[in-house]
């Protein structure tokens, strides 16, 4: 009796202290988890590889990784050597031809990437044996063949010359080359000259000095076992002969002796690139790296951080606002803030990049701001564990960065340490506003009178000058003195007599215009007809197909892209109509309104400037009087864009001079229009514009 | 009896063949009849906890479709202990995220997050089980949403009504013959009761699974789990009903105008077995052989080769009671519907007179491999497959044996499943149009 009493109080007591669980409160987190990093076994080959294993037997995979981890090489006027090199390596071996290569590869299901000093390998395990042969025999032999080589070659200048004119692709280099100088690895940059300078000879000197295997490091994780890995690798990597890679030394960095703004001037840029920077000594292996990884997140570390809170969300003066600090075990890296921002607010945003930085070093930054870093440093850091990928880097830095064993697997508990002061220190020792270089690429014409007033704690910034190539450059002189007597109205009149005379132009009714251009290899066409009754058809076709039509009749108009129909509201169509005038100049004529904002160069030519509205500038050439360019600015995507629209070669047709070669460049992207026909009063009709 | 034969094939096929693949995993039932199944991987701090519910379009009232898809929606308003409108705001502050679908046999909500936020995760989804907060305010709200919704991704997208379309012939009895999203009507008449009482029929924990996936301790998750999940009531038994689909007795010839697009499509789609039966699985890997990469059978014809179709593609709809295969493209330049239609013709009829290559067979192997390991990469897509396996497939193990069926198959295999079921009589022929010109 006594027993069973027990045993149902006991009971009792169980199911109460069982289900009780406060689901009113939400459930605290626990403490930050320990990584469970498997470590690596290792080995290492004769000629100085070190190997590294991880057994994963989760999945019937497996990835190869092969990294060198030599100091970086200064190219000099050979710059692009390296580039080319990657783009060699993996083309099959000297006893296999590429075509057999790819397609053995593309066969297994498995992927095979070369870089100049690294290569990278996945496939499923059991074709394990197989890709690692492919691998090393790809590496160690090679298949550099003239023919490939003149194909990367082409291909790379084909990518620097888009860049020319690339505000954002200049900005970069110079950033980098002002930084480092361009005797440094880091500053150097490759220019056609420099492509044009190496020869395959070059580049298998440049293999046979650096892919060696003195730095080199093997990763492979997955599903294989590390005896089958020693002997494959061992059988597969021996004939690799020992060497050491050339060790040479190169310039010095140093900061700025004073905040100052180093300009490029870019004449059309429609955004001005800036970059707040000065060097940084961070390794990995420091004390303060995880300090100085947190102060930078708060400060410009993503949507949450201070730059995008203040330059995006409050003052809208740029789509986003960012900041990063680099680490380097070789020698000095940077810290950079930058914003890619309207030219208008240039001046301002360089002011408050300054300050954010300024008041990031001097005053503490709040417990939440500090919680919110963490917790997302902390997401992010366990989301990039799951790919196998990111353990190997781990593995790698802990070898190559001379990290405690322990690194990653403490990694969380020692984000969680960091202090408030801790982030102030490292912000105080790696941000600098009083040694910042603050590099403006931007349209000189229209930022620069702002810029030299930017004032930092009272004191004024000096302004110093360089050109595309990050050399010294003179102040630019922006001469937009105007001959007495010109004035708009002057302007159009003149281009209206040039091109035929307002009588003749008054007698078009209408017109019509087949152009084409080539884009990846194929034929991109340009139908376009217009009459003097509003009416208004332009056709794209990429071979023969339609890709973009705009129609407009009278007071109704439709857009057609892709086989989707929208029909143009009455604002679109009110846009379009101006756009659309058989001869706009007319029309500007009795509009008024415009206004002439000086001269400037166009090319080789110098042109008067006009401003027909906020989104629209025209010139027209100040010898001859014909419309040299058209200049759109275009919002997409909360980014301004700039379309450029640049006419030449006029011919005349019934007595008017028209246009034979339109190029159209917006951002990256240029198309060269010629014009196959052009007919006055003739091939239009009705049924054109249905 | 379909079990029986299902069951000895699996055994049959694992004898010889080492299972290379181990996803290791432990599955209990909670009194209440929820089912468990945790994973443990250490490797990295990530947990993912998951639910799947067994209720998705087929298990509708025909005159109340887009049920079990509202509830994906609705099931994010709150719950007594969640403030309407939290639910998201939590997730992120934790580090975390989470998402949910819904598809014609079952209901998945997930949430993602570092380890030591695995009690917040099960917390979240006993919520939503237990207390879910469904009155007139949410159901308002997302039936705005699911309008959106259904303007968005069908009514307005270029070729986005072809499902429905093609469904509507494929099926005559069988729910499968309506989409997840509904009908705008149907839910715009549904009263706050009806939801109500789709709720208390399926959200019920004997109708459920539970995934715990990831970086966890399993002792200490099943305390967790008990503590949170164990209190919630069981409910009624569910009524399902079972629909047998007559014969087709095709080709049926179908067409639809769809105002979105320009370039016509055609498609054919054949009725096919549940997914558990091996012939599902043989119609995967033609699907595969005939269409999938630059180097696929009609890809390399139809568009490299010849230049006929902008477009092809041959796919094969899995699900829990039958399938559909589908195959079809978008002629170019003066090819007709009918160009199309004969040069896919002649590719089927291929596969069902000559076996394939030896070296195709191969390369076939290779991909089906790489696809079933890469599908369990990540903790959110094994927790996935482990509740699809346990709830849809009635075997959880198929996440480490499914190959073995793929591996299993031979190319007499793929010549005779493609004459079984690729046939005209079991076909519908859907023409997909642009809008005629209306004459004025």
């Amino acid at each position: 009796m006594k027993k069973l009493f027990l045993f149902s109080m006991l009971s009792l007591f169980f199911a109460t202290s069982f289900a009780q669980v406060d689901r009113t409160k939400q459930p605290e987190p626990g403490p930050a988890p320990e990584i469970n990093l498997q470590e690596p076994v290792t080995f290492s080959l004769k000629n100085g590889l070190k190997v590294m294993v991880v057994e994963n037997h989760k999945l019937p995979r497996v990835s190869i990784q092969l990294t060198l981890d030599n100091p970086p090489v200064l190219e000099g006027e050979k710059a692009g050597v390296q580039s080319l090199a990657g783009s060699l390596m993996g083309n099959g071996s000297k006893s296999i031809s590429k075509d057999d290569f790819n397609e053995e590869v593309d066969f297994l299901g498995a992927r095979l990437n070369f870089g100049a000093t690294s290569a990278f390998a996945s496939s499923l395990s059991k074709y394990f044996p197989r890709i690692l042969e492919l691998m090393a025999d790809a590496a160690l032999n090679p298949n550099f063949t003239q023919e490939e080589f003149e194909k990367e070659k082409a291909k790379l200048i084909t990518g620097l010359k888009t860049q020319e004119n690339d505000v954002s692709a200049i900005a970069s280099r110079v950033q980098s080359a002002l930084a480092y100088g361009k005797n440094h690895p880091r500053g150097e940059f490759t220019t056609e000259q420099t492509v044009n300078n190496v020869s395959l000879l070059d580049v298998e000197n440049f293999y046979r000095d650096y892919f060696v295997p003195a730095n080199a490091y093997l990763v492979v994780i997955g599903d294989i076992e590390f005896d089958q890995v020693k002997e494959l690798v061992t059988k597969n990597f021996t004939p690799w002969t020992k060497a050491v890679p050339p060790s040479l030394s190169y310039s010095e960095p140093k900061d700025a002796q004073y905040t100052q703004i180093n300009f490029v001037d870019m004449p059309n840029a429609v955004q001005s690139e800036i970059s707040v920077q000065n060097l940084v000594d961070l390794k990995m292996k420091d004390e303060d790296y995880l300090d100085a990884l947190i102060a930078n997140r708060i400060l410009g570390g993503g949507a949450q951080a201070r730059l995008f809170l203040n330059l995006r969300e409050d003052k809208g003066y740029t789509y986003g606002s960012y900041s990063g600090i680099g680490d380097n075990k070789f020698g000095p890296s940077t810290f950079r803030a930058t914003a890619s921002v309207r030219n208008m607010v240039t001046d301002s945003s360089v002011v408050e990049l300054l300050k954010e930085i300024d008041k990031i070093s001097s005053e503490p930054v709040t417990s939440e701001e500090l919680a919110n870093a963490k917790a997302k440093y902390v997401g992010n850091f366990v989301m990039a564990l799951e790919r196998p990928q990111t353990i190997a880097n781990y593995a790698l830095n802990i070898e190559t960065e001379g990290l405690p064993k322990d690194f990653y697997k403490t990694y969380l508990e020692r984000i969680n340490a960091v202090s408030i002061d801790d982030v102030q220190n490292a912000s105080k020792k790696y941000f600098s506003s009083s040694n910042a270089r603050v590099v403006v690429t931007g349209k000189g014409s229209e930022v620069l009178g702002n810029l030299e007033n930017v004032k930092l704690n009272g004191k004024a910034v000096p302004v110093l000058y360089y050109d595309k190539i990050a050399e010294k450059a003179e102040k630019p002189n922006y001469d937009t003195a105007v001959p007495e007597g010109i004035t708009a109205t002057s302007v159009l009149e003149k281009y209206i007599e040039v091109i035929g005379g307002k009588a003749k132009l008054d007698a078009v009714e209408s017109y019509a215009m087949l152009a084409e251009a080539e884009m990846q290899g194929m034929k991109l066409e340009l139908e376009m007809k217009k009459t003097s009754k509003e009416q208004f058809m332009q056709d794209v076709r990429v071979m023969g197909n339609s890709m973009q039509k705009q129609v407009i009749d009278g007071d109704k108009g439709y857009m057609m892209a892709q086989g989707q129909r929208k029909d143009l509201s009455e604002e679109e169509l009110k846009k379009l109509k101006e756009e659309s005038a058989a001869f706009p100049e007319l029309n500007y004529l009795i509009a008024g309104g415009i206004t002439l904002e000086g001269a400037e160069a166009v090319g080789d030519k110098k042109a008067y400037k006009l401003k027909i509205t906020d989104e629209k500038t025209v010139f027209y050439d100040v010898e001859t009087g014909l419309k040299l360019q058209e200049v759109n600015n275009i919002e997409a995507g909360g980014q301004q864009m700039q379309q450029t629209l640049s006419y030449d070669d006029y011919k005349e047709v019934s007595g008017i001079k028209f246009p034979f070669k339109l190029v159209q460049t917006m951002g990256p992207q240029k198309f060269d229009f010629i014009v196959k026909e052009i007919k006055v009063n003739d091939g239009v009709n009705a049924a054109d514009f249905e | 009896m379909k079990k029986i034969s299902l069951l000895s094939f699996f055994m049959l096929a694992t004898i010889g063949t080492l299972s290379a693949q181990e996803v290791a995993y432990e599955e209990y039932d909670l009194d209440n009849g929820m089912h468990v199944i945790l994973h443990q991987d250490n490797g990295a701090p990530v947990v993912s906890t998951s639910v799947m519910y067994h209720v998705g379009a087929k298990d509708e009232d025909p005159q109340k479709t887009g049920f079990a898809h509202f509830f994906e929606h609705l099931l994010f308003e709150g719950t007594k202990n969640i403030e309407r409108g939290e639910w998201f705001k939590i997730v992120s502050a934790n580090g975390g995220s989470n998402n949910a679908n819904t598809t014609q046999d079952r209901t998945f909500y997930y949430e993602t997050f570092p380890s030591n936020n695995l009690k917040l995760g099960l917390w979240l989804e006993s919520e939503r089980l237990l207390h879910p907060v469904i009155n007139q305010i949410g159901v308002d709200t997302q039936k705005e949403v699911v309008q959106e919704e259904r303007r968005l991704r069908y009514d307005n997208s270029p070729y986005g009504r072809w499902r429905e379309q093609m469904f509507i012939n494929l099926f005559k009895k069988h729910p499968y013959r309506w989409q997840t999203i509904g009908s705008l009507e149907h839910l715009a008449s549904a009263t706050l009761e009806d939801f109500q009482k789709f709720n208390k029929i399926y959200y019920v924990p004997n109708n459920a699974v539970l995934v715990v996936a990831g970086d966890i301790d399993i002792p200490e998750t099943k305390k967790m789990i008990q503590d949170y999940f164990g209190p919630i009531p069981r409910g009624a038994e569910i009524q399902r009903n079972t629909f047998v689909e007559d014969p087709l007795n095709g080709p049926i010839k179908a067409s639809y105008n769809d105002s979105n697009i320009q370039i016509p499509l055609f498609m054919m789609g054949y009725r096919t077995p549940a997914q558990t039966e091996k012939d599902a699985y043989v119609l995967d890997m033609i699907s595969t052989y005939l269409s999938d990469g630059k180097s696929s059978k009609l890809y390399k014809k139809l568009v490299d080769e010849k230049k006929m179709a902008l477009q092809v593609f041959a796919f094969n709809g899995s699900q829990e009671d039958y399938g559909s295969y589908i195959v079809g493209g978008l002629p170019v330049g003066d090819n007709t519907l009918e160009d199309i239609k004969k040069e896919i013709e002649e590719e089927i009829v291929k596969v069902q007179s000559e076996l394939i290559s030896e070296k195709d067979y191969q390369k076939l192997q290779n991909k089906f491999e790489n696809n079933f390991v890469n599908s369990n990469s990540s903790i959110q897509g094994i927790a996935n497959s482990l509740a699809r396996y346990y709830m849809l497939y009635d075997d959880t193990d198929l996440i480490n044996s499914e190959i073995d069926i793929y591996r299993s198959i031979t190319r007499e295999d793929i010549k005779e499943v493609a004459s079984k079921y690729l046939t005209p009589s079991n076909r519908v022929e859907l023409e997909y149009l642009p809008e005629q010109k209306e004459a004025n």
